[in-house]
């Protein structure tokens, strides 16, 4: 009776190949996603993928550190200005990169600076950092070039998701490299406890600034990539408040420290949120509100801890049919 | 076994249903039951307030209007069809309101497209428009940077009046009140910046001395430093390029320092029936403002007025833009009606070359698709009402001194 016992059951029994086999499925069906796939339903892909990037690299440095950076929408803002820069003269592929280094040679610097500071402190700065950017921006532009706004020239639709979809591979890879690299242990070891990182011979300050540069790569990348997907561009929309916090909550929400767990969680993040601002527009903010409220109140750890739960219970059920116990 | 075999046939029997449906819904060819309009625009975050006192109600009673007699005549389906209107929130946010922008072309396959808040989403928007050879008629916004990029957008079109014929009507308005220095004051985003750049070359043209020039940052708290520079510099006139939140903080913090000019201008909010209100028919004496018109700029203007307060029980809020979107709908209804069709691309060719018969009276776009027929330039409120007071055809009444504040009773 053992093979008779549907789909659940087989599920654990080719466990590992299966994950793989359904990876490498997904790996192809998002290549090829271009040729099949509606065009609005690419250009949510494309949005979800900066929604991943932001998310993930976010939980790169504060997942394991516990430091909470509240800089995303400076990195992401300085990718954002590295198009307007060199979108046209320099190609969008040279451009992406460019935006990614800048966006990890300021990382370099205000981490030097501030991450000497802990917990709500360096919050703080962070979140100081973003105003500090929009309006050095924008002094910079209103005086030395007597101008506010910027065109960028725009890429095509594919293009974007392209890029978005490599540099999530790329992010994806380096965080399993950092997990296995003495860098991730030492950025846990500080998460765990500093005093004790700093005892043991680990430079936190070094590591530290290291893992916030690593972060910040992906962020300028995904600025860089979005500024010509927007075409135009201001001080206000480049370092956008918003984006500093949606990483945040899309954790929050998720509840994982991994980032398969975190990119689900985006999904379902951006999924809620696209079906209340188009669906009910009037009450989006306050139904989201709640949402957010709900999954604290009753699943604290963030729904990937309740579909952990559920699958759980799928296992366990399929294991009770494995043994055969009877109905 | 039996399991396994209800299993598959409930995978076979689901296939086959979807299948059946997809099949179903391509066969059955669509009938076109209304014109679908979608606006993707800020209903929640910092611009909210001006989607709510501005545009937003118009489109509401436009909508409304249309139904009630029926629809719109599209001869290509050979009867008038009702809009069905999709209105969604962008959050104030420009990645929001290009994606959801695209949602409405792409996915929901909408007839016609309306544009989202404010300049700079307007620049972002109209590529993609553009792009998808859907018309875009601008609402709130404008700058003159846009008419760089204009060429290359065949459609969009361009409905409201900005710097580049404000500012010479403000200049010739205080050159006849016979004032002579002036200070001004700008923000630093987009609009102050560029407002400021029109203005001075056109005051010192009209012979103005301009006493100095300040920006001020976007969240400005505290602006007595500008109104006091502005009097020890013995400005006869106070100009302002900034939004309400800013223009309102200068003028209760001029009012508390006693601070008087001869003339005092802020570009955006005086021309809002929320600024009279607030602060009183006496303080709004004399305060000019952009925009303008008024009831007695002509007869649809009037008629504009009656239709709004029938919808909203209240005069129209906004003294600058709400007749030319009103304006700017009745055209769209009749370019489709006149081209018969939905097809966006020959609309756009009836838009750009016809005359419309609306609220502001014939509306004619010029070669670059930009509207010039605006009923005025620069308003001033003269006892609780907002007067036009450009000089020529169009002014409603003679431009006055602004008096002292009121002294507190």
């Amino acid at each position: 009776m053992v093979e008779t016992k549907g789909l659940a059951g087989s599920l654990v029994r080719s466990g590992l190949a299966l994950r793989r086999a359904g990876l490498a499925l997904l790996a192809v069906g998002l290549v090829g996603a271009p040729l099949y796939l509606p065009a609005y339903t690419l250009v949510f892909l494309g949005n979800l993928g900066m929604y991943v990037v932001l998310t993930v690299s976010w939980i790169l440095f504060a997942g394991s550190t516990g430091y909470v950076s509240l800089a995303s929408a400076v990195f992401f803002g300085i990718g954002v200005y590295a198009a307007v820069l060199w979108r046209t003269a320099l190609g969008f592929w040279v451009a992406a990169l460019l935006g990614g280094l800048l966006s990890a040679a300021v990382a370099a610097g205000m981490g030097v600076v501030t991450l000497r500071l802990r917990g709500a402190y360096f919050s703080m700065f962070t979140l100081g950092a973003v105003e500090l950017a929009t309006s050095a921006t924008r002094w910079g532009e209103a005086h030395f070039f007597g101008r506010v706004g910027r065109i960028v020239l725009p890429v095509g639709q594919e293009t974007i998701y392209y890029a978005m979809l490599a540099l999530v591979a790329l992010l994806f890879a380096t965080w399993e490299l950092v997990q296995r690299s003495k860098l991730g242990m030492a950025l846990r070891c500080i998460g765990e406890d500093e005093e004790a990182a700093a005892h043991i011979g680990i430079p936190t300050t070094w590591v530290k600034v290291a893992g916030f540069c690593l972060s910040a790569v992906f962020m300028g990348c995904a600025g860089a990539i979005m500024a010509t997907r927007w075409t135009y561009v201001d001080p206000r929309i480049a370092f956008n408040l918003q984006l500093s916090f949606i990483p945040v909550l899309i954790a929050v929400f998720s509840g994982s420290r991994r980032p398969y767990g975190a990119a689900l969680g985006a999904l379902l993040f951006v999924a809620l949120e696209d079906f209340l601002i188009t669906r009910l527009p009037y009450h989006y903010m306050l139904l989201f509100g709640l949402v957010m409220v709900a999954v604290m109140l009753y699943s604290p750890g963030g729904v990937t801890v309740l579909a952990g739960r559920w699958w759980e219970q799928v296992l366990a059920w399929s294991r009770q049919d494995r043994t055969g116990s009877p109905r | 076994m039996r399991s396994r075999k209800l299993w598959w046939t409930g995978l076979v029997l689901a296939i086959a249903g979807c299948l059946a449906l997809g099949v179903a819904s391509g066969w059955t060819a669509p009938r076109k039951e209304a014109i679908l309009v979608g606006v993707a625009f800020a209903l929640s975050g910092p611009l909210a307030p001006i989607t709510n006192a501005t545009i937003g109600p118009v489109y509401d009673m436009w909508v409304k209007e249309v139904n009630a007699r029926g629809g719109i005549q599209v001869s290509e389906f050979g009867r008038r069809l009702p809009i069905r209107f999709i209105k969604y929130d962008d959050k104030s946010d420009l990645g929001t309101a290009t994606r959801l922008l695209e949602k409405l072309i792409l996915e929901d396959r909408v007839d016609i497209v309306f544009p989202p808040i404010s300049t700079g989403f307007l620049y972002a928007a109209a590529p993609i428009a553009n792009k998808y050879r859907k018309v875009l008629i601008g609402g709130p916004g404008g700058a003159a940077k846009l008419e760089e990029i204009m060429p290359n957008l065949p459609y969009f079109f361009q409905v409201l009046n900005y710097s580049r014929s404000q500012m010479p009507v403000l200049a010739a308005v205080l050159k006849e009140l016979g004032l002579r220095t002036v200070a001004v004051v700008h923000h630093e985003d987009l609009h102050g910046v560029e407002y400021k750049d029109v203005a001075l070359p056109e005051f010192r043209k009209a012979g103005l001395q301009v006493a100095f020039v300040k920006s001020f940052p976007m969240d400005i708290k505290d602006a007595t430093p500008l109104l006091k520079e502005a009097t020890a510099a013995k400005a006869d006139a106070f100009v302002a390029f900034a939004y309400p939140d800013q223009g309102f903080l200068m003028v209760r913090q001029a009012m508390e320092l006693d601070a008087n000019f001869k003339a005092m201008y802020i570009s955006v909010g005086v021309n809002l029936s929320a600024f009279r209100n607030a602060f009183g028919v006496d303080v709004a004496e004399g305060m000019m403002g952009s925009g303008a018109w008024s009831p007695k700029s002509g007869p649809g203007a009037r008629r504009f007025v009656e239709l709004y307060k029938k919808h909203f029980n209240t005069e129209p809020p906004d003294w600058w833009g709400q007749l030319y979107y009103y304006a700017s709908l009745e055209h769209l209804q009749q370019a489709i009606e006149a081209a018969g069709t939905l097809d966006n691309p020959r609309i756009r060719e009836v838009l750009a070359t016809r005359t419309f018969n609306t609220v502001v009276g014939p509306f004619k776009y010029d070669r670059d698709r930009q509207f010039r027929g605006h009923l005025g330039q620069i308003g001033q409120w003269q006892k609780g009402i907002f007067e036009v007071v450009d000089p020529g055809r169009n002014r409603t009444a003679k431009p006055i001194l602004k008096p002292a504040w009121p002294k507190k009773r």
